[in-house]
């Protein structure tokens, strides 16, 4: 079946999960039928809430846990049941699982040990990771005299020193703080392409998901919601979890009006929507509309235009510098979010609590949510 | 509330806060019954025996007090190979209490640590059962078993594998049985309290490096739980070198324990001083080494 010209291997994806399954007890689905394939290079995210499945799903890839159903393939080679200790995958753990009665660099020779590696490579090895990270100075510390980001390194540095073909990070940047977090994700990143390793990461904080991989899958009740770019996840989810999960977001609800051949009229509590056409759907039938709050207007005057834009009174205002967040209270009740660029608009640098603005945005702003 | 807190502190006098309180509990009660009867019995082994008592140590000759310290039982002691002897058998026989409890208790703490938590009560429990018995009757239970026309020997018989009834009561063997079964609950309750706290996700991390799970325990498991193992030891190796009921009941006439020793000098012998000496000297051959253990310890923390 395989096109005799090309290798075998050409077009298979670095790792490939089919149909995978982590039943517990007999119903409760973890995992329920997972199917994924991730090329070499790539920096993939699971992405989800706790209890997901993500960090089941990530067990399975390092062999911790076995599928109840389905296959696992490396390169090409099944490894559904091999032991974790036989798998070219390495695990940076989450709160790192450093050995305490080890000194950092005998916490990074660990692997390289098992490996039956000449005593002189894994010293110039363990050099070279300490390097990579930084450390060199600490190498004789025990873990618990390092501070979590140095833990966080040294936890890196064991996971990659191996050189595996798959490294998984499992909440990589958990136990930091949210300050250290922020330039501890650029420098994991720069390290990984540095070492041009293929990645699988689990993170339930979807901006550090967004900020590293560069695919990512949303996650929910077992399953994948939505699997894409991080771009294209932000900008065009494909149902409201997704939509809800990935940053904020102002959803309309209201009955299809009318259904054209490329846009639809969406009739909601506080306004007539004019959504381009994205998603199959019919007269009358219940749809969510989804907006981003930074692409949103706010404005004293009534926009000229007949659909697309909404009338309510500030009710909360926070400056963050860089831009302001809105809280506008629509006739039916329902907040609306808008943030607004700092220097965008000089009509609303004046606006207070309690005055009267219209929002209004693009066409191409919204999102048709038929799930 | 602040304001009867306020006065409550003003009344009670300085030294009598709550906090001296609970560190001052441990250390009098520690005082009391453990180092003044260290020193009674240093003052007795220094002593000179009397017929029925040991001599008072101080004597006044007019105002001013003399003391008189008599170190002649030590002098005995150093002399006589046989108080050696006895030493190094004592130490020798608790040695291999202890190592045969590690090697039996630490397999037992390991797969109790390991299992469903509804069985760890369960056999925690089993662990505690003996206890309920006096220490004494289980180690005449053990006579009965052990005994020539005992329950194992007449077993033994009756399966026709053995002739004549082996030996067993009053040798070594049976003092190293009553010893393991004595002293192995002491091995496994701190291994077991240290081995259940064994974070799991350290084994995992030593398998996603590569390492197979004979190895893994070598190398994380037992180095991880070297807190259990030495707590383990120490309270089996410490009152097993002391151990004078098993011997005595178990161990037959040649088995030299020191334990005896210090009961024929007391009650036998009646040389007061000699027993206080064997006592204080043992008491330095195991106090030393743990001293000097405890201070290598946290010098390799530092």
């Amino acid at each position: 079946m395989e096109n005799a010209s090309k290798s075998p291997l050409a077009n298979e994806p670095l790792l490939r999960i089919e149909g995978v399954s982590k039943i517990y007890d007999g119903h409760i689905k973890a995992v329920d039928q997972v199917t994924l394939n991730v090329a070499s290079g790539e920096i993939f995210a699971l992405l989800g809430g706790s209890g997901c499945g993500k960090s089941t799903l990530l067990r399975m890839l390092a062999g911790f846990e076995t599928p109840s159903q389905g296959r696992i393939y490396l390169g090409g080679t099944d490894i559904t049941e091999l032991p974790a200790y036989q798998r070219p995958i390495n695990m940076m753990f989450q709160s790192y699982a450093l050995f305490p009665h080890l000194s950092v660099s005998d916490n990074i020779a660990f692997g390289l040990r098992r490996d039956g590696m000449a005593k002189e490579a894994i010293a110039e090895r363990v050099e070279a990771m300490l390097k990579l990270v930084q450390l060199s100075q600490y190498a004789k510390r025990k873990p618990h005299q390092l501070s979590g980001g140095q833990q966080q390194r040294v936890a890196l540095a064991r996971s990659i020193a191996k050189q595996p073909k798959l490294l998984l990070l499992d909440e990589p940047l958990g136990a930091l703080d949210k300050k250290l977090r922020v330039s501890t994700q650029i420098e994991l990143v720069n390290i990984i392409e540095e070492v041009g390793v293929t990645c699988v990461l689990v993170t339930h904080d979807q901006e550090e998901a967004m900020t590293m991989a560069t695919r990512m899958a949303v996650m929910s009740a077992g399953s994948f919601l939505q699997v894409g770019s991080p771009k294209a996840i932000y900008q065009q989810p494909n149902s409201r979890q997704v939509a809800d999960f990935i940053g904020s977001v102002n959803i309309f609800d209201g009955p299809v009006k009318e259904n054209h051949t490329n846009y639809v009229l969406v009739q909601c509590a506080d306004a007539l929507l004019r959504v381009p056409h994205s998603q199959p759907c019919q007269d009358g039938m219940g749809v969510g509309v989804a907006i981003r709050p930074e692409k949103m207007a706010l404005s004293r005057k009534k926009p000229s235009a007949k659909v697309n834009h909404v009338a309510g009174v500030v009710v909360e205002m926070a400056y963050f510098g860089a831009h302001t967040s809105y809280h506008v209270k629509l006739a039916s009740g329902k907040v609306l979010q808008v943030q607004v660029q700092s220097h965008a608009d000089e009509d609303n640098a004046d606006l207070c609590w309690g005055d009267q603005v219209y929002a209004s945005w693009a066409d191409n702003a919204m999102v048709l949510l038929t799930q | 509330m602040a304001t009867l807190m306020q006065s409550l502190k003003r009344s009670t006098p300085a030294w009598l806060t709550g906090r001296r309180l609970v560190i001052g509990l441990p250390y009098a009660w520690f005082l009391i019954l453990a180092f003044l009867p260290v020193l009674i019995v240093l003052k007795i082994s220094l002593s000179e025996m009397q017929t029925t008592a040991v001599s008072g140590m101080v004597s006044w000759q007019g105002a001013w007090p003399s003391i008189k310290l008599d170190v002649s039982s030590y002098l005995f002691l150093a002399s006589d190979e046989l108080y050696l002897a006895t030493y190094l058998s004592s130490i020798s026989y608790a040695f291999y209490t202890t190592v045969l409890c590690l090697g039996l208790g630490y397999p037992f703490a390991y797969f109790m640590a390991r299992a469903p938590k509804h069985w760890q009560a369960l056999l925690l429990m089993l662990i505690m059962l003996p206890f309920w018995t006096s220490f004494l009757l289980r180690i005449y239970a053990w006579k009965t078993l052990l005994v020539n026309n005992g329950l194992i020997n007449n077993a033994l018989l009756a399966i026709g594998w053995i002739d004549s009834p082996i030996e067993m009561l009053n040798t070594p063997f049976s003092l190293m049985i009553g010893m393991v079964y004595s002293y192995l609950p002491f091995m496994i309750l701190p291994l077991y309290a240290n081995l259940s706290k064994l974070d799991g996700r350290y084994l995992e991390a030593a398998a996603d490096l590569g390492c197979h799970p004979f190895k893994t325990f070598w190398l994380i498991t037992v180095p991880l739980s070297k807190a259990g193992i030495v707590a383990g030891c120490m309270l089996v190796f410490i009152p097993a070198v002391g151990e004078y009921v098993i011997p005595e009941l178990l161990g037959g006439p040649n088995t030299l324990m020191i334990g005896r020793v210090l009961w024929d000098e007391f009650f036998s012998n009646n040389d007061w001083p000699m027993a206080g000496a064997v006592t204080i000297v043992m008491l330095l051959l195991i106090m030393l080494p743990l001293a000097i253990y405890n201070k290598l310890q946290s010098e390799g923390r530092a």
